[in-house]
């Protein structure tokens, strides 16, 4: 029986083990070695060398600290708007469905489609917001070509695609819970605002606890917005841990520094959800 | 149920067909006589598609196939650079950019020239148009188009251009003041390789450099390096660039510059056709010359030439040079000058009575050519201009005053060379 | 409930702008011409052009082949995540203890995780192992990717199916197979399609593995394609064709979506209550 079971398994855990463990296994190895332009491109050992040099990069430590403020900034955003959302739509009202499914179109698009379209949007001086700007009378903003606007621009585009998803797992928590809960409370004089902190986020706490799991580390992997709506820029702004190890690869033809910058970024992801789990959790959902 | 197997057995028949059909794709490509397959970005993929057809029709047992990569320099570079390192190498010939030659020669993907062209082969060129082709005394790139950073200037707000930085300005404030410009002066500012092309320049106006005896990058510790970083951050602060420019390549300046929104725009020759075509507010009141500079400092031009080089996965070299030869030769450079506004890289050219009466700019593009300044060749310059750049947009942007950022990049620079040194020794 | 008053409604149609407003901007700028979308002397009711799209339409590649790429690695990786999904599903709800202890908390680990990190390694196989520039190759990795995600959902759906049903085909001589093909599978539709929908999305819209894979540009999907448009002019930023681009790459996912949407926002929903 336990065999059969392992059979069945199979399969797919030796195609995990290959996409997910041997890619680590192989950056433990390229990151003791230097393979880059100026070894011919082939592997020669180097001990720590990449290790140290990755201490002392402020590059990356700077990238490090970007990602986890874009991550935050974000995830926090994403959270209160996706609520916001998530109790409108669990109102009663007529075309509610097809509200959620259109609300839902931003998480379906690839992120490099309106990563495009925002370039537009942000243009200085043509885009839309600062024809607006130029209309009101107001002077344009500089949005991709200062450090802060572009920050604001990524993190705007980020929370615009992904809190309908944050809304939709919410919506989902929130059509758990038995609706005379808030009838009772209403019953005894409650707010419904004292309703929401009492009883709605409470209960709500293991999915916010998902939502948090899942989008920070998707936040903290950004890649794809970051490399076309800015490519990093301007002055490394908005560059994220992801694409500094891209450059690396691809443009500098540096693996084996590329392979320590992911492993370091890995090793900063699990010591940060080492953290988060050992943070109280709530009561449990029942499975 | 039956129908319901009889479906998903259809749907079983279709998923292997097709994807038969993807897998034998490539084969019946490769079942072609000898082509040589060339990489080209998209501008020059067009210019060059009548020569490549002429060539198609006459009977020589080889053909062309170019593709088509994207426009921008970056872009074609990180085309190239997958093709090559998934080992599935489709071109035997690409045309690069002169500052990919170190790298490419340096990871094994091109093959050493000379065997097949003879040690003369750059003596027809202008001279500023051999630099970066030679690198550890091999060919390994023949140039087709030369490029130079040039100053366009608006010939019906003045009589003459600017030549030091502090006319720029003034003058630039003063049609500003006048209200008969929104903007002075538009450049490339970005954090990308044309950064690095405009400050080559500047530096050197302001009478520094990039590299050094000491090494490439070294010449940002020096005081002149400050002095241009400076300058162009007192062109934003001073709004006679727009803040905008931290995110403008090519294309933004070049367009703004058309529609008449400043007095000045630093761009490369292709520009010129452009700013005479329809639609363009500054038809026929344009000017080239070169960079300003210093008093008694020269007028630098940082020199991006386009050249073709031989992969070393190339099946068939002896036929990929025969189109090498052809593609870089006389008659294929006088066509890309007359139709395309190209600057060429063979001497003789320039000093061609017909195309210099249809291209009175030549004399002057071989002058900026004859002042034309390397960037940095070393296989690890993308990385050496990347330092740069990052500092540079940090200074453009006011986030970094320019002396300390400038000391940041040399800094930088230094560490990579002396880790680069150690990794080539191990 | 409480009343669903003006403030309500106002508050709809606020979030429908934020959600459509971008892309209905995208819509706009891709029937413009240059000159309009610059204020250049288009004078009301002129400007209007499907230039754009002809432009795109006509580029080498034409874009259709991008959507058809996609959709072939979408709905390759699909069924390739599902046969491999569905059995290790399967199997970890009939197991208890600590397999599907560890099995579980190294599949959630998985799916959280950020793949883009994998995609130097990934292509160190494609170089190895000649996958580069093969949409069906490209399939192995979106499914690996894929599974944790899948095995989770399937694998929750499987344990909500009563034992008794299998029990009783198990007296009546059902092999494994049988079982699964004629007594479960039936009973699993709405999650199956719920998680295939959730693949085939994934798959369609990835960009690192893709970027690194796929050189070629008669075989680039989607996600790429559209990064490579976007330097795509020396002489101008042709906006009106990036968002023809922008449209045409969101229509077969709107569909989708609206087609779906049902199955999809069960399937999100699914993991979060199941998780």
């Amino acid at each position: 029986m336990r065999l059969r079971a392992l059979l069945l398994m199979a399969p797919a855990l030796l195609l995990l083990l290959a996409v997910f463990a041997w890619p680590m296994l192989e950056y433990a190895w390229l990151s003791l070695h230097a393979q880059s332009v100026f070894t011919g491109l082939e592997p020669v050992p180097v001990g720590l060398a990449n290790w140290q040099r990755l201490l002392g990069d402020g590059r990356f430590w700077q990238d490090a600290g970007q990602t986890l403020r874009f991550a935050g900034v974000s995830v926090g955003l994403e959270l209160v708007l996706g609520l916001g959302i998530a109790l409108l739509l669990h109102q009663n009202w007529r075309g509610r469905g097809v509200v959620r499914s259109l609300s839902l179109l931003p998480w379906a698009l690839p992120n490099t489609v309106m990563a495009l379209g925002w370039r537009w949007i942000f243009d200085d001086p043509n885009g839309p917001i600062n024809a607006l700007l130029g209309g009101l009378g107001l002077a344009t903003l500089p949005f991709l070509a200062s450090p802060q606007l572009a920050w604001i621009a990524t993190v705007v585009a980020d929370v615009w695609k992904t809190t309908p998803f944050v809304a939709l797992l919410l919506l989902a928590g929130l059509q758990m819970i038995p609706a005379d809960l808030y009838d009772a409370f209403a019953l005894e004089g409650g707010t419904p605002w004292q309703a929401l902190r009492r009883i709605t986020l409470p209960l709500l706490r293991p999915y916010i606890f998902i939502v948090l799991l899942f989008r920070l580390a998707q936040a903290l992997g950004v890649f794809d917005l970051i490399a076309v709506l800015t490519g990093g820029g301007p002055a490394s702004s908005t560059e994220s841990l992801a694409v500094y190890a891209y450059l690396n690869a691809m443009r500098f033809l540096d693996f084996g520094y590329s392979a320590t910058v992911m492993l370091g970024m890995f090793l900063l992801l699990l010591a940060g959800s080492a953290l988060l789990l050992l943070l109280p959790r709530g009561q449990e959902v029942r499975s | 149920m039956t129908l319901g197997r009889r479906r998903s057995l259809w749907a079983l028949a279709l998923g292997l067909a097709l994807a038969a059909a993807l897998l034998l794709w490539p084969l019946a490509w490769a079942r072609r006589p000898v082509t040589v397959r060339v990489l080209m970005p998209a501008p020059f993929a067009d210019a060059t598609a009548a020569m490549v057809a002429d060539f198609n029709r006459s009977p020589r047992g080889v053909r062309i196939e170019v593709t088509r990569g994207p426009f921008e320099t970056e872009a074609v570079s990180d085309l190239a650079i997958s093709s090559l390192l998934l080992g599935d190498s489709p071109y035997d010939l690409l045309l690069m950019d002169v500052t990919w030659t170190a790298k490419y020669a340096a990871a094994g993907w091109l093959q050493p020239l000379d065997p097949w062209l003879g040690p003369e082969a750059l003596a027809p060129l202008v001279p500023g148009a051999r630099a970066g082709n030679r690198i550890d005394g091999q060919l390994w790139r023949l140039p087709l188009l030369a490029d130079v950073g040039l100053l366009y200037w608006r010939t019906d707000l003045m009589e003459a251009p600017p030549r030091t930085p502090d006319e720029l300005v003034t003058r630039s404030r003063q049609l500003q003041g006048q209200g008969r410009v929104p903007w002075g002066y538009l450049w490339q500012g970005r954090q990308y390789e044309g950064l690095s092309c405009v400050f080559l320049e500047v530096v050197h106006g302001f009478g520094g450099g990039w590299s050094t005896d000491e090494g490439e990058g070294m010449g940002l510790a020096r005081p002149a390096a400050a002095a241009a970083a400076g300058w162009l951050r007192l062109l934003v602060s001073e709004g006679i660039t727009p803040e905008a420019v931290a995110n403008y390549a090519e294309p933004q300046s070049l367009q703004s510059f058309r529609r008449g929104e400043a007095a000045f725009l630093r761009s490369w020759p292709y520009a010129w056709q452009e700013l005479q075509g329809e639609g363009s507010a500054v038809a026929g009141k344009v000017g080239i010359t070169t960079m300003v500079a210093e008093p008694g400092l020269p007028h630098a031009a940082t020199l991006g030439s386009w050249g073709f080089s031989l992969l070393a996965g190339s099946a068939h070299p002896e036929e990929a040079i025969t189109v090498l030869r052809t593609l870089t030769g006389a008659d294929s450079q006088r066509q890309l000058v007359r139709d395309w506004g190209y600057t060429p890289t063979l001497a003789a050219l320039f000093e061609d009575p017909d195309l210099v009466k249809l291209r009175p700019q030549l004399p002057l593009l071989r002058q900026a050519l004859n002042a034309a300044v390397v960037r940095p060749l070393s296989p690890g310059y993308a990385q050496l201009s990347d330092i740069l750049q990052r500092e540079l947009s940090a200074v453009i942007t006011g986030g970094e005053s320019a002396g300390p950022a400038m000391e940041e990049a040399a800094r930088a620079s230094r560490q990579l060379l002396q880790a680069s040194g150690r990794e080539a020794a191990a | 409930m409480k009343r669903f008053g003006r403030g309500g409604a106002a508050l709809v149609v606020l979030l429908l702008l934020w959600s459509l407003g971008p892309m209905l901007w995208q819509l706009y700028t891709s029937l413009r011409t240059p000159e309009a979308l610059l204020g250049d002397g288009a004078g009301p009711g002129g400007g209007w052009t499907l230039a754009n799209y002809v432009q795109v339409l006509h580029g080498a590649p034409p874009f259709w082949r991008y959507l058809l790429n996609s959709t072939v690695v979408g709905a390759i990786s699909t069924l390739l995540t599902l046969l491999l999904a569905i059995p290790c599903a399967y199997a970890l709800s009939r197991r208890g203890g600590l397999l599907r202890l560890v099995v579980s908390g190294g599949l959630l680990a998985a799916a959280v995780f950020p793949y883009v990190l994998l995609f130097l390694a990934l292509l160190q196989v494609a170089r190895q192992f000649g996958l580069a520039n093969n949409l069906l190759a490209l399939c192995l990795p979106y499914a690996g990717l894929s599974l944790p995600l899948a095995v989770l959902l399937l694998q929750a759906a499987f344990a909500e199916l009563p034992v008794e049903l299998e029990e009783n085909a198990l007296l009546e001589g059902f092999t494994l197979m049988q079982r699964l093909r004629w007594i479960l599978l039936p009973l699993m539709g709405p999650a199956v399609v719920s998680t295939g929908l959730l693949v085939f999305l994934f798959s369609w819209n990835e960009f690192p593995i893709a970027l690194t894979w796929l050189s070629r540009s008669e075989l680039l999907t989607l996600a790429p394609a559209m990064a490579r448009i976007a330097g795509s002019s020396v002489f101008t930023v042709p906006y009106g064709a990036f968002a023809a681009a922008t449209v045409l790459g969101s229509l077969p996912l709107l569909a989708l979506l609206l087609l779906f949407q049902r199955q999809i926002v069960a399937g999100l929903t699914q993991g979060a209550i199941k998780g």
